[in-house]
Formats: C-alpha cells, sequence, structure tokens
C-alpha cells in the first residue's frame, strides 16, 4: 500500500516547480497614454549653447531611494551595481532641525575630468545633448577617471574589468521615454532640464553646498532646487567616515619600481665600481616595474589604443614616455656588452659611438615618464596628492635610489627630505592624516619604522641592506599614497 | 578609409556595450525599454509581499514563466506606476544563496541541524508536537505566525492548528504592528474597519500624521500625499523630525509618550471653540458627553507643561482642524506600539468623530497599516477572533462557521486566545512547551529579546517554517521547514485601504521548498486530520470559502468572482457584497468605484449603528528616564530599503547600499558634546536588559534627552522594554530608559 503522504509530499514539490506558460499580454498602461513621467523631460533637443541635465526638487525628495533601484532594474546592471546614489545631509538650528535626502547620478559635467583624463579616449560627450557617454567596449579597466572623477560617479565592474556609469539613459531620452530614475521617482522629484552653458558665476551653488567639496571645477550640470534656502552649516551624514581607499598594489610596483629602477641606472653613470651590475639591476626593477602595471589594467588587451589620449590625459603621457623609454634604456644598459658579441664587428664602433646620446635621451624620457607619473596624481586634485607630495615623493625614490650606491650618507640625507615631506601629511584634520593615524596607522608605523632603519643602513654605509629596505620602505610607502588618499564624493548614508 | 580607422581606434560597438543597449520591449507590452538580457515575453501582475501600501507590480516573465525582472504597474489605483525600493528588489530575496532547499533536523547526537526529507521531517513534526500534547495537553502547543503570508495560508493555518491540531493559543507578529487598530477601530465602530482609500490622501485640505513617517515607512502613499491638488495644511506629531516632518508645513515635537494628553487637549480646544459637528455626534455616535466632560481637564496649560509643547502650537493645530473643510488623521507605529496605545488611536478617531470628520472625501481617522497582509491577519487569521471577523465565545457563530467550512462545530473552541506576550509568558510557566513559528522572527523582533532564548530553552520542541534557515529565530529551531516565498505561491493580501490584491507564483522555489499552504496541508495529512480539509484543495479554492464566510459580515466580499476578477478591478475594496457587482462595469483604467471610503451614511457596524467615544486618563510611562538611566530610548524603521529584521532585504546588495550597514544611534549635539561623544564615535547603549554596541550619529532631528535606533539590527530589543497596551497587548516598542556611553573615538589620533 502506497503512504498517503508520501504521494501527497511527491504531488506538492512537483506542482510547487510548475509554472504557468506565460501568454502574451497587453499592458493597460500602454493604451491609457505615454510613458511614465513622460512629462518630465524636455519636449525638444538642447540648441547651441544648451545641454541635458538632472533637475533635483529637494522639497520632493524625500528618501524613499527608489530612483536607485529602478536605475538598477530597468538598466539590467549587475547585483551590487549601482549608477544612482542617495544619501543623507544632516544640519540647521537646534530650534529647526533639518535633514535632507540627496540623489545623485553622473552630473554629466561641462569639463568632465573622467574625459580629460581617460588614457583611450572611452569617455565622449555628445555634442547635441551634452550626455557624457562611456565607451564600455573602447575601456581599458584602469580605473584613472574613478580616481579623476570628484563625484565618485564611474564604477568599476570586476565581471567586465571596465567601468561602468549613468548614461541618462539617452536611449530612452530619444525615444520619448523618462529615464529610468526619472520615471521610478513617486514624488516626480527628478527631472531631465535644458541648462545653459555659456555661465560665467561660480556654477551651481546648491550642488557645491550639498557635495561640501570644491569641485565645480568640472562644471556639474545637476541642478539642486529647492523653494527654502538650504542651511549653512549643512554636513554629508558620513563626513566624519573615514574611508581607506583600493591600494592598487600593481600601480604601487609600477611607481615603486620603474623609479627605483631609473634611480640605480642613474647611479650607474656616476659608479665607477658597479656601473654594470648597477645598470642591469636597474633595468630589470624598472621591467619588473612595467609588466607590473598591465596586472593593474582590467582589459589589457585593449591597451594598444593608450596613445590616444595623448593631448588631455597624463596617464597616456607616462604610458608613452616610460614605454619608449625602455627600449632605449635597455640598450643603455646592456650596450657595454655588444662589443663581447662574436658576430658584431666594427659596428661596435658605431655603437660605442652614439651610446653616451641614446643613454641620455633614454634617462631624459624615463625621468619625464616619472614627471607624468607624479602628474597623472597631481591632476585629480585631491589635496594628498598636491604636486609637492608627488613629485616629491617619486623625485626622492629616484634620487635616493641612485645615491644608494654611489654616496650611502647622501642618500640619507635625500631619505630624511623625503620622510619628512611624508610625516608633514599625517598631522592635523584632514581626512589623510585621520586615514594614517586610524584605520592605516599599522602601515604609517610600519613605513616610519623601515625608513629609519634604512636612514641608519645607509649612515652605516651599508649599500645593499639599505637599498633592500628602502624598497621595502617605498613600497609601504606607495600603498599608503594610495590608501590614505582623500576620496571627494556626494553625500552618503550614515558609516563606519 | 577614414572610419575603417576611425572604428578600430574608437571602439563604440562590441559586446560590452550591447550588454547594456536597451530595446522597447515586443508585444506592446507598455513596459519601459530593458537590455536585451531582460526582454520579457510576457508580463503578470502581482502584489507586493512587504507592507501594507500594496503595490502592483508587472513582473516581467520568460519564456517559461520564470520570472527575471519586474516594473511597478501603472495602471493599478494603489501605485499607479511606482514602488519603493523593496518592490523593485523584491525578486532578489528568492535568489539568495542561502535559501532552505530541504528540512532541516536537529541531530541530538551533533546537536547541529542536519538535512532530513520532508517524510522524516513530518514524522519528527507530528511526534514530537504530539507528544508535547499528550504529556502536557492540547493547549500546550502555540504557533507564532506572521502578516507576511497570503490570507489563504492564514485561515488554513489557523483553521488546522484550533480545529485539526487543538491548539488554542496561537498568535502573529501583527501582534507587533497592528493589534491597536484592530481592537481600537472593533470597539469604536463595532468591527476593524478602517474607512479610507488611498483617494483620501490626494483630497485632503489637512492631513494630521500622527506617528507616523510615510517618507520612508510607506513612501508610495507620501507619493498620494504629494500629488494633492489643494495645497494642503501637513502636521506632523512625532517627538523627532523624522523625512516626513521636515517635508511637512507644521511640525509639533511633542514629549515622547504625551501623545494621549495632546489628543484630549485638541479635543479640550476643539469644544471650547464649538468647532464641533454637533449635528453628527447626535445622530451617530454615542458617549460624546462623558467624554467632553472627561477633557475638560485637559487644559492647554496642563497639555503644554505635559508634551513640553507652547500653548501656541496647540491652538495652531487646533486651528487647522477647526478651519480646514476636510481633515483626515493617519496614524502609524508611533502610536500603536504605546503602553496605551488603544485609548490613543481612540482618541484620534474621536477627533475625527466630534469634528464631523469621517464618510467624506479627504478625511476620517485612518491606521496606516504595516505588514503587507496584516489586514487579512486580522480577519483571518483565526488567533484572537474567529475566522471572518467572528467570536470564538459565541455558539452560533461557531456553528455557522463550521457548516460553511463542512466540520464538526465542537471542533472550534469557545475559548479565548493568549495574546503573543502571554504565551511567551506561557512558555515560562510551563503552559506552552511546544512552538511552531511560521515566517517570523521572534529572536530577533520580539520586545526585550534576550528573554527569547532561556524561554526557548523550556520547549521542548520547536519548529521554524522559513525561506531561510539564517534567521536567528531558525538558528534556534529543532526543525526548520523550507517554505517558498513570495512570487513562489499565489494567494491573496489585504492592504491598509481594505483592497483584496492577488499575489502570483512566477519564479520555482528552491529545492524541495513548499509554500506554505502546501506545507499546510501536508502537516493535516500527517497529522491525521486531513479529511476536515479537503474542501481547501487549492488557495483560490481556499479563497472561496473565505469568501463565504465573508457574508454577511461587514468585510463581505461575495462579489468577488475569483482571483481574475480581482485583477481584472485593479484589486477591490471590501465591502463588495454580490449585489454591487453590477455598478463596476467600466473601461477607464480607475473607475470611481476604485477608491471607496466607508461611513458615508454615517452608519457604523455597532448593535445601534452609532460609532463610540472611548477614553482614559493617560497613565506613565513604564519605564520613564531617570538619574541612572537617563535617556529615552525610541526606537523605529530606519530607511524605505530594510524590512523588519531583514531577513529579505539584507539579502539584496542594492537595498544594503541604501541604508547603514551597521547598528547607530541617533543623539542630540548638546547631550553628544556634554557627554564627550562626536559623529560616528563608537559608543554603547544599555538599558537594565542588555547592552547594544552602536556608532553615533550627532543630529539635531533628535531632541536632547532622547536617543533614537532602528529595529533593524538585532541589539535593539536587548534594550527594550516589555510593557504592553492592556487592550491590544501590542508591545510598546518605543519608550525604554537607557544610557548612553562611549566605548572609544573613531580613528582618533
Amino acid at each position: 500500500m502506497t503512504d498517503p503522504v508520501r504521494t501527497l509530499i511527491d504531488e506538492l514539490i512537483e506542482s510547487q516547480r510548475r509554472l504557468d506558460t506565460p501568454v502574451a499580454r497587453f499592458a493597460a498602461a500602454h493604451d491609457a497614454g505615454g510613458a511614465p513621467r513622460s512629462q518630465l523631460i524636455p519636449l525638444s533637443a538642447p540648441g547651441p549653447g544648451e545641454q541635458y541635465a538632472f533637475q533635483v526638487d529637494l522639497d520632493s525628495c524625500t528618501g524613499c531611494k527608489a530612483c536607485v533601484a529602478g536605475c538598477h532594474s530597468l538598466n539590467g546592471l549587475d547585483e551590487e551595481e549601482t549608477w544612482r546614489d542617495v544619501g543623507l545631509v544632516l544640519g540647521g538650528t537646534p530650534a529647526h532641525p533639518f535633514q535632507q535626502t540627496v540623489t545623485t547620478a553622473c552630473h554629466h559635467c561641462e569639463d568632465p575630468a573622467c574625459l580629460n583624463g581617460c588614457p583611450v579616449l572611452a569617455y565622449e560627450k555628445d555634442p547635441v545633448t551634452g550626455i557624457v557617454v562611456h565607451l564600455d567596449d573602447q575601456c581599458i579597466g584602469c580605473s584613472y577617471c574613478v580616481l579623476k572623477c570628484p563625484y565618485e560617479v564611474p564604477k568599476y565592474n570586476d565581471r567586465l574589468g571596465i567601468v561602468r556609469k549613468c548614461d541618462m539613459c539617452h536611449g530612452r531620452l530619444s525615444a520619448g521615454e523618462a529615464p529610468a530614475c526619472v520615471q521610478s521617482c513617486p514624488t516626480e522629484a527628478i527631472a531631465i532640464v535644458k541648462v545653459s552653458t555659456f555661465r560665467s558665476e561660480t556654477p551651481n551653488p546648491e550642488l557645491a553646498e550639498l557635495s561640501s567639496t570644491d569641485s565645480n571645477y568640472t562644471r556639474p550640470t545637476t541642478r539642486y532646487i529647492s523653494k527654502n534656502p538650504l542651511p549653512a552649516n549643512l554636513r554629508a551624514s558620513d563626513a566624519d567616515t573615514l574611508r581607506p581607499q583600493h591600494a592598487h598594489y600593481a600601480l604601487v610596483l609600477l611607481l615603486v619600481l620603474t623609479q627605483l629602477g631609473l634611480g640605480l641606472m642613474i647611479g650607474s653613470q656616476l659608479s665607477a665600481l658597479n656601473a654594470q651590475p648597477l645598470a642591469l639591476t636597474g633595468l630589470a626593477l624598472f621591467t619588473a616595474g612595467l609588466v607590473a602595471s598591465v596586472a593593474h589594467l582590467g582589459q589589457p588587451f585593449r591597451a594598444w589604443r593608450i596613445f590616444l589620449g595623448l593631448r588631455r590625459s597624463w596617464l597616456s603621457r607616462e604610458a608613452v614616455l616610460l614605454g619608449t623609454a625602455f627600449p632605449l634604456l635597455t640598450f643603455a644598459a646592456l650596450h657595454p656588452l655588444i662589443p663581447e658579441l662574436p658576430f658584431i664587428g666594427h659596428w661596435s664602433l658605431v655603437i660605442g659611438h652614439f651610446a653616451p646620446t641614446i643613454s641620455i635621451v633614454a634617462f631624459l624620457l624615463a625621468a619625464s615618464g616619472v614627471f607624468c607619473s607624479a602628474m597623472i596624481y597631481t591632476d585629480t586634485r585631491r589635496y594628498f596628492w598636491r604636486f609637492s607630495q608627488t613629485s616629491g615623493r617619486m623625485a626622492g625614490t629616484v634620487l635616493v635610489a641612485a645615491c644608494a650606491f654611489v654616496h650611502p650618507p647622501l642618500a640619507a640625507g635625500v631619505l630624511i627630505a623625503k620622510l619628512a615631506l611624508e610625516l608633514s601629511t599625517s598631522r592635523g584634520h584632514s581626512s589623510s592624516a585621520r586615514l594614517q593615524q586610524g584605520p592605516l596607522h599599522r602601515q604609517w608605523g610600519s613605513r616610519v619604522i623601515v625608513g629609519l632603519l634604512t636612514l641608519l643602513l645607509f649612515f652605516a654605509n651599508h649599500s645593499v641592506m639599505g637599498f633592500l629596505l628602502f624598497t621595502i620602505g617605498e613600497l609601504l610607502e606607495r600603498t599608503l599614497f594610495f590608501r590614505a588618499v582623500d576620496s571627494p564624493k556626494m553625500p552618503g548614508v550614515p558609516s563606519v | 578609409m577614414k572610419s575603417v580607422v576611425e572604428n578600430l581606434l574608437r571602439a563604440r560597438t562590441g559586446p560590452m556595450t550591447t550588454e547594456l543597449v536597451r530595446h522597447p520591449s515586443a508585444h506592446g507590452l507598455g513596459l519601459p525599454q530593458v537590455p536585451s538580457r531582460l526582454t520579457p515575453v510576457s508580463t503578470t501582475r502581482s502584489i507586493c509581499g512587504f507592507c501594507s501600501t500594496g503595490c502592483s507590480l508587472n513582473v516581467h516573465l520568460d519564456a517559461d514563466g520564470q520570472a527575471i525582472n519586474l516594473s511597478p504597474d501603472p495602471s493599478y489605483p494603489v501605485n499607479l506606476g511606482m514602488a519603493c525600493p523593496k518592490g523593485w528588489e523584491a525578486l532578489t530575496p528568492l535568489a539568495a544563496t542561502d535559501r532552505l532547499k530541504t528540512p532541516l533536523l536537529r541531530n541530538p547526537s551533533t546537536g547541529r541541524l542536519e538535512p532530513v526529507s520532508w517524510e522524516v521531517a513530518l514524522g519528527a513534526f507530528v511526534q514530537n508536537f504530539k507528544a508535547v500534547q499528550r504529556t502536557h495537553g492540547p493547549h500546550s502547543l502555540s504557533f507564532l505566525s506572521t502578516g507576511q503570508i497570503v490570507m489563504e495560508e492564514m485561515a488554513l493555518l489557523g483553521a488546522l492548528a484550533k480545529f485539526g491540531m487543538g491548539m488554542l493559543h496561537v498568535d502573529s507578529n501583527t501582534r507587533q504592528c497592528m493589534a491597536t487598530s484592530h481592537v481600537a477601530y472593533k470597539q469604536s465602530f463595532g468591527f476593524d474597519a478602517p474607512p479610507f482609500s488611498y483617494a483620501d490622501f490626494e483630497e485632503s485640505d489637512a492631513l494630521i500624521f500622527i506617528g507616523a513617517n510615510p517618507c520612508i515607512a510607506h513612501p508610495i502613499m507620501w507619493q498620494r500625499v504629494m500629488m494633492n491638488p489643494r495645497n494642503p495644511e501637513i502636521v506632523v506629531i512625532d517627538p523627532r523630525r523624522t523625512e516626513t516632518a521636515v517635508a511637512a508645513t507644521h511640525h509639533v515635537p511633542l514629549r515622547p509618550k504625551s501623545d494621549l494628553t495632546l489628543l484630549y487637549g485638541l479635543a479640550h480646544l476643539l469644544i471650547a471653540r464649538g468647532a464641533v459637528k454637533r449635528e453628527f455626534i447626535d445622530a451617530h455616535t454615542k458617549n460624546y458627553e462623558a467624554f467632553a466632560s472627561f477633557v475638560d481637564a485637559f487644559t492647554p496649560e496642563r497639555v503644554a507643561t505635559e508634551t513640553g509643547l507652547p500653548v501656541e502650537t496647540l491652538h495652531r493645530v487646533v486651528e487647522i482642524i477647526a478651519t480646514k473643510e476636510r481633515v483626515s488623521f493617519w496614524w502609524t507605529m508611533g502610536v500603536n506600539q504605546g503602553h496605551e496605545s488603544t485609548r490613543t488611536a481612540q482618541a484620534i478617531i474621536n477627533l475625527a468623530l466630534m469634528t464631523g470628520n469621517i464618510g467624506r472625501p479627504g478625511t476620517g481617522a485612518n491606521s496606516i497599516t504595516g505588514q503587507c497582509n496584516a489586514m487579512g491577519s486580522r480577519l483571518f487569521g483565526n488567533a484572537s477572533s474567529l475566522l471572518g471577523g467572528y467570536d470564538f465565545g459565541k455558539d452560533s457563530d461557531r456553528a455557522h462557521v463550521a457548516a460553511i467550512l463542512g466540520i464538526d462545530s465542537e471542533r472550534i473552541p469557545s475559548g479565548k486566545s493568549w495574546a503573543y506576550d502571554q504565551i511567551m509568558d506561557g512558555i515560562d510557566s510551563g503552559a506552552i512547551k511546544g512552538l511552531w513559528v511560521i515566517a517570523t522572527n521572534t529572536a530577533h523582533s520580539w520586545i526585550n529579546q534576550k528573554r527569547f532564548p532561556d524561554l526557548r530553552r523550556k520547549l521542548e520542541f520547536m519548529v521554524v517554517q522559513d525561506m531561510y534557515a539564517t534567521t536567528e529565530t531558525a538558528q534556534m529551531a529543532d526543525l526548520v521547514l523550507p517554505a517558498a516565498g513570495w512570487g513562489e505561491k499565489e494567494g491573496v493580501f489585504i492592504n491598509s485601504e481594505r483592497r483584496l490584491g492577488v499575489s502570483r507564483k512566477v519564479s520555482r522555489a528552491p529545492g524541495q521548498a513548499l509554500s506554505d499552504f502546501a506545507i499546510f496541508t501536508l502537516v493535516a495529512e500527517a497529522w491525521g486530520c486531513g479529511d476536515l480539509f479537503r474542501k481547501w484543495e487549492s488557495p483560490e479554492a481556499a479563497f472561496r470559502l473565505l469568501r463565504e464566510l465573508s457574508r454577511g459580515q461587514p468585510c463581505n466580499f461575495t462579489g468577488i468572482e475569483g482571483y481574475d476578477h480581482i485583477q481584472r478591478e485593479g484589486g477591490i475594496q471590501w465591502p463588495y457584497p454580490a449585489s454591487r457587482k453590477s455598478e463596476t462595469a467600466s473601461n477607464s483604467p480607475i473607475p470611481p468605484q476604485s477608491q471607496r471610503r466607508l461611513f458615508s451614511d454615517g452608519q457604523f457596524f455597532t448593535a445601534d449603528k452609532r460609532a463610540v467615544f472611548h477614553f482614559d486618563e493617560p497613565r506613565p510611562m513604564a519605564e520613564p528616564p531617570d538619574s541612572a538611566y537617563p535617556f529615552l530610548l525610541n526606537t523605529g524603521r530606519g530607511s524605505s530599503a530594510q524590512w523588519h529584521t531583514g531577513s529579505r532585504t539584507n539579502k539584496s546588495d542594492v537595498l544594503r547600499k541604501l541604508a547603514p550597514v551597521s547598528l547607530y544611534v541617533e543623539i542630540n549635539p548638546a547631550d553628544a558634546s556634554r557627554l564627550g561623544i562626536a559623529n560616528n564615535d563608537d559608543v554603547v547603549v544599555s538599558s537594565r536588559r542588555g547592552d547594544a554596541p552602536a556608532f553615533a550619529v550627532v543630529t539635531s532631528t533628535v531632541q536632547p534627552g532622547q536617543l533614537f535606533m532602528p529595529m533593524h539590527f538585532d541589539a535593539v530589543n536587548r534594550l527594550t522594554f516589555p510593557s504592553f497596551d492592556p487592550h491590544s497587548r501590542q508591545p510598546s516598542y518605543k519608550a525604554c530608559a537607557v544610557r548612553i556611553a562611549r566605548t572609544s573615538k573613531r580613528h582618533d589620533a
């Protein structure tokens, strides 16, 4: 006899797995009239001197955050990917406390920092609509736009190895459909408007007030409007949150190793004794740095286009200069070995004749490349990466390496200056200081101890040990350089 | 040539670009553009399974009928094409990696929950629960269920437990949110009948929100407020300056738990001003004279002292109520979760009655419900009232229900069920020895939660039925039954405005997970009482039984043909008796009949058709702040992206991004600076019952002397004080005494 419960279990499990076969149906909505919120988009394309922009009515934005989820679902973004964010600002007086949610997507800036920094021209600003579009199949995944954008808009996507960002749903707009966020806002707080692009005064004071960063240089176009003036003491609810940034280890290796390598090769020119081993070690380090940099890219096979951005991008310039310097540096390091080659014959004379010139050119190119490395970070306008810091640190790496085997006490002297420059950033109330004294204090402490031990070794004329320890110290320093950087963004939710 | 070079240099198309290119939907589905990967073959409408707003979602289906995406339904009269982030993300929790796929039984030798077959699970269920009943009597078995499952499942559970398994004491988590409204309406109107329609949000000249923060708790209702074309006054009565208070025209920041005094004070001033509608009062209410003389003592000076509000504020609010043509009153958990919540809700009802603000457009004393099916639970939970709003104590009611269900009326108990807190006390005293927990997370959400592990040890057998075995409560169970979730089964929810809506099966449940309906059917068979439930062969068959039970009741919905009829009409509000059907033929997408309010004829559901004024002297809160615990802790919803204990919303990356990921406490700057607490500092909040570590959010949106913590983090209910409203037995989550101290400076030099 069959057990009735057992039979029922099988039946119920089978019926649980059965879904209705779908029948295509017309949704009533379509017959009833236009797409949702289509009255919140302009009727005509922008004219000359105009572009599209998001407009957010702060009085209507009350914290439901549907825009973020709507954008995510209607644009088919990855599970953890969001192109819009909603944060909170707090302020007001004891008698009139104030809170306001702030929704933000890409500001589609008039002078987009992402576009200006991209080494492969993967960003385009549409000449008619002004929408800043990212070309996903062009992107090499270098993430430089993430560092360049003062609003944290482009988001790196691990699955694809590229960044993606809001495109104002331009395809919807051209079909008369409102962007996903606009059509998902229950209170009609978000609209697309046409704004004039010829503005002389400080653009967008409300946005500046809400973002509390000095980032208007990109000329963001989003309009925040309110019937009431915003209180003066507004603060993002996550203003005190310390967010250690990505360490970018591949870039740490690129920067430290190319700079050490260049330093050693310069040192080899000054040292009669160890010229050849220094030059070869330098070349090896430089090469390793370049190889490491490839690991930083999400899409390395697209990187051949990296020269495209030469006109605007310091990253293009760095890549081209270091890349061009590489074969010349190889020649400079290896040419003393050439006369030993059996087939070389009298060509060695010719080579010998041009070698000094080629070496000088190689060093100049590589040094310019290092200058570009520094400018890459300075150009992000982040305070921690200001010119004195980036150029001082990177030049310091080259100089200490150059002196390490020639005159160790001199190397120690340069290192003292470099350490002083670094330590000046760990005091005070800047977010970089608080990061180094807070969540990053271990790395910071290690860096200081390693630096001091390196000094002792150099003063004691231990070149080899000193240089090894110096290398470790520089890797720590450059990791901190990335992790402790201030990272401006729009307001977020409270967090620690 | 130039274009060849240009194309080589600039890859404007390719697989990654194509992935995101949006296309209009085929078949004229009237949907927004979506990437081709998500292009639906068809759509079906389904009511969202989070809150009581009851939004309709167009679920996008692939060729197999499996849900792949959704967008809010533009033609539904509730949400008009909008959804909050929880609705947008409703499908995500179904795909969570920790979905329970098989039953789990605790292995006595390892002490761990281990997968077993349904046969073994049902065997353990029946054997252990029957053993409990043999030893301790039939009433030693209880269940705690939920407002999150469909009405048919609630009814089947209630019927199975009480008529089939012999339980008496059963309750659900709706006790934590809606019991007060239920009791208040029942006493005042004669039936649990929220009188409003969402259209009233749009038709008011003044909206008075008491203990409600719809901006984040019910954003789609707030949408309706924003659509109000009458330029309304919006008054928010709340100790905190919430999102809604900021958006209002007037914020009334009263002292916590002084709301009853304030409401009586408003009644006093309205009477003094002569702003009462005598005609309505005389024709349709009773007990007004006693009420009027009672509130005589609530002078503005007394009320100002006790509420901490200036007298001018009282006059301003009274001015609005007295002069505006249509005034609506709305309350939520700030009222319901109080130690004298039923009288507070009734004080609101009294204001509406005495000013004649009921039964007309844009008026009403309106309770905004919490869970998606709290209203279904109130009618068909079979806990405190018999299926369909009947009385367990009445012989005629029991006979009537038994006849419809085709069972012997002797099977229906005449005794009164204990409420949630009494069941917990019953476990403590040893009266309850077996517990079945369905789709709720008691170990997280119950007030004074630290007591629960001790209670658990006193239970001989505890079964948890849930989508996940990872909830705090499931982790403590002896047996966990894998349940299908919202979207994996069908049935009816009733929303805040009494609208029945259908939720559809659009996704396959993982592994051997079964709908709660199927689990209850299985339990009935395994228990040996399957014959009692032959009429309940499917959710829709169960719906027909419930429809029959509604006949002659105020909630009569005998005019509804079935699920398809409900969907065709865009949901149907009760009452909808069979005689009403003919009125609704209309082709416009939102027919006027789709928004109906009660009491336009002034006839209430009491025996004499009169609404009753109820009132009591305000009592002090159970645990006021003192020198040892000087702060008053208020708890509540933290964001629109979190739902209750987070068992579902924490599964969505998007929702997790929209809210703080760790527990925080809001503190006023004056208190913070006095205690040396800076923004983001680590603090510990302590009550006489427990400690909760948190980080500080310094903001003047909370008043000095008060703290606010979001309920979505489990540590919060370690602190709360177990006091209960005497009428509704609803816990008072929003007032207990705590202290706060800094534990470490956050990242300081």
